[in-house]
């Protein structure tokens, strides 16, 4: 956060290593304090609105159903999608990866002659780079979400999915707004700080002809998108300019109109702990004198056709954005977003972010987990977290160990060993003697290590080890079957 | 030569390649989908003045102001809320029925307004498609009496009339009740918000920051 001096870097390729990359957040008291506070009241709205639903669980095994299926037959509902959306006066563009998104856009803006274009908050769109890629090309960029603008003009980068800048508070708000808004005298109370951001963008709304979005779903049979929000920044980009730029992976196509009567459901409870959100857009290519008169979609692949090949880790693009897992972790929770080094953190980017990368970045999110099963059970769409996180673990180390750098590396060193030993029933019992012997002059009078040289110590430093008992399972088996004869 | 492959090519491609896509007849894609579990609540379980009683409750927790009266009072009851709100300055939608329109206020109706016109305006009055009880949610359909979506959007004051034969106690009905899905659609809950502040609940961004609703008792479904 550039308030105490440092810029968090959410390109996974540049992107420090978890551990390393944790250690500015852990060192922060005022931000661990705004995310956990942040955290702890949207965990009580969530808890009771999902309590007061008798039916949750028929919806979220529905909600997996839906998104299960379209991930299925992605193909067939992408075309539907494309034909519909086309005959309705839409344009569907479709880009391979991030820079071909990028150029897609540009050149839709300068077709327009844009300068200036209004933005609805899309992850997506940070996903690919895109603000930094318009600035350089000489096309500003208004983010219109209050939470967008606070991380625009703080040169702030978002650390959750739904609510972005939730490790600033109100104060560090208020310096920001004074400070790029010119208002010396605007108070800390997020009311005035609402409004300022009001009066910021009214005019923008009203002058800017070109906005993008991105889309909460797709629907194939109605060629629809579905724009979910709370503050109407969204309906007012959808609404007023001349041109409308949707970029959306191309997971996120609902097969039918109704299968929104579930997913509106379990989003906004999961997401804001709200019934329903405030506003919920469904739009359909152009409708003469209504809205934009120029629609175009952006469809983006950028590494999802290749996760949709793999049987485990398919599931992961069932998500439909709602944050709850980040919500519920124990590890966001003392760690924020910025540490996962991605635009999606928590524990759906541990496991989509690495997937995102073809597995050549972010390899140390995966072990971001404690495999507590937290996200899993809160997971509106049935994600498995903790079955992806193992199987991306397991892919980190066939990657490693096939290195010739890592041959003498002690951790690989050390398994091999242990390989050797558990696969021969001799080997073990005599290591289990030497264990017993050589740990006997460090265990103490309590039956516990409390320190070990070398090696050992690193694991003593922080916790003590129990000595081995004086007897094994095997010896003590063997004994009691003797007895008995 | 043959051209190279468009992106939509390779990426339908990698797509069908990844799903072992068979080309599935339309038929077989829609016994699929009719196979998905739907095990979720669909119809509500409430009486009638259940339903429209829990429809007023959610609608004052989002502090959207709820007035009732019957079907002739229903021009006497927007006139009233026009008072009350000490504006004057009001658009409708094209087909607004003119004893909606209450005398001694400036009126301006939506054929092809601009959206400086409407900006000019404090406040718009409405009819709507449905309301969802469980979620005290309104729905427009954009058609001509419900207005265009920038008409509903840039006043700050929204006066909306829901017949009470119009409110569904869940979400699923309301899907139920759209014979075909309807090309625009709006769903309001409560007007405009945010909590992006340290989770502090601010009515009022950029919709409109007041929502009022009439509820004419038109005797149910």
């Amino acid at each position: 956060m550039s308030h105490s001096g440092y810029h968090p870097v959410l390109d996974p390729a540049l992107a420090a290593p978890f551990p390393e990359a944790v250690l500015p957040v852990l060192r922060n008291p005022q931000l661990r304090k705004n995310v956990a506070h942040a955290i702890d009241v949207i965990q009580v709205k969530r808890g009771k609105l999902v309590a007061e639903k008798t039916d949750w669980q028929a919806l979220r095994t529905a909600g997996a159903a839906i998104r299960e299926h379209a991930l299925e037959n992605l193909g067939a509902y992408l075309t539907q999608f494309e034909e519909r959306c086309t005959a309705a006066g839409g344009v569907v563009h479709w880009a391979a990866d991030a820079a071909e998104a990028r150029q897609i856009i540009l050149k839709l803006l300068r077709e327009e002659n844009a300068s200036e274009v209004i933005k609805i908050k899309t992850m997506t769109s940070a996903e690919i780079q895109l603000n930094p890629f318009l600035e350089a090309a000489g096309v500003r960029t208004y983010e219109t979400d209050l939470a967008e603008i606070i991380l625009q003009l703080g040169e702030d980068e978002p650390s959750h999915i739904v609510v972005p800048a939730l490790h600033v508070n109100r104060s560090q708000v208020r310096e920001i707004f004074a400070r790029r808004m010119g208002l010396k005298d605007l108070s800390d109370d997020p009311h005035a700080l609402t409004a300022a951001a009001r009066n910021y963008l009214r005019r923008k709304f009203l002058e800017i002809p070109t906005a993008i979005s991105g889309a909460n779903f797709l629907v194939a049979e109605t060629g629809s998108v579905v724009v979910v929000e709370s503050e109407g920044n969204g309906r007012m980009c959808l609404t007023l300019p001349r041109t409308m730029i949707t970029l959306a992976g191309i997971e996120k196509v609902l097969p039918r109109f109704q299968d929104l009567e579930v997913m509106l459901q379990v989003l906004a409870r999961s997401a804001t702990g709200e019934r329903m959100n405030p506003y919920t857009s469904v739009w359909t290519g152009v409708t003469p004198g209504d809205g934009p008169q120029k629609f175009h979609v952006v469809l983006l692949d950028n590494g999802r056709s290749s996760i949709l090949a793999k049987k485990t880790e398919r599931q992961t693009l069932r998500c439909i954005r709602c944050a709850a897992c980040m919500n519920g972790c124990p590890v966001y929770r003392q760690t924020g977003g910025h540490a996962y080094g991605s635009v999606y953190p928590g524990p759906i980017g541990a496991i989509l972010t690495p997937q995102l990368m073809q597995m050549h970045h972010a390899q140390s999110l995966p072990y971001a987990s404690s495999l507590c099963g937290a996200c899993y059970e809160v997971c509106p769409v049935k994600i498995n977290i903790p079955e992806v996180l193992l199987e991306l673990r397991s892919q980190v180390v066939n990657q490693e160990r096939g290195h010739a750098g890592r041959f003498f590396d002690p951790m690989y060193l050390g398994l091999r060993i242990a390989n050797m030993i558990f696969s021969r029933a001799w080997l073990f019992h005599t290591a289990q003697f030497f264990g017993r012997v050589g740990l006997k002059f460090f265990t103490r009078k309590d039956g516990w290590i409390h320190s070990l040289p070398s090696v050992g110590s690193k694991w003593t430093q922080t916790r003590d080890l129990r000595g081995l008992p004086k007897q094994t399972f095997h010896g003590w088996w063997a004994a009691r079957q003797k007895e008995a004869r | 030569m043959n051209a190279p492959p468009t992106s939509r090519e390779r990426i339908l491609d990698r797509v069908r390649g990844a799903t072992q896509f068979v080309a599935k007849g339309t038929g077989q894609l829609a016994g699929a989908y009719g196979e998905l579990p739907r095990g979720y609540v669909r119809k509500g379980r409430l009486s009638e003045g259940e339903r429209l009683a829990l429809m007023i409750l959610r609608l004052r927790e989002y502090d959207a102001e709820v007035a009732e009266c019957a079907p002739e009072e229903l021009p006497a009851a927007i006139a009233a809320q026009l008072g009350a709100s000490g504006m004057h300055k009001f658009v409708a939608p094209a087909e607004t029925p003119s004893a909606w329109l209450a005398e001694g206020f400036d009126w301006k109706q939506d054929r092809g307004l601009t959206s400086a016109e409407i900006e000019e305006a404090e406040g718009v009055v409405t009819g709507s498609f449905c309301g969802i009880a469980e979620s005290g949610t309104i729905v427009l359909h954009h058609t001509a009496m419900e207005g265009r979506r920038v008409l509903t959007l840039l006043p700050d004051w929204h006066l909306c009339v829901l017949r009470a034969s119009q409110v569904v106690e869940t979400l699923p009905e309301y899907f139920a009740r759209c014979e075909q899905a309807p090309r625009l659609a709006t769903y309001i809950s409560g007007p405009s918000a945010t909590a992006d502040i340290e989770m502090t609940r601010i009515k009022g961004v950029h919709g409109p920051r007041f929502l009022h609703v009439i509820l004419v008792r038109d005797g149910g479904q």
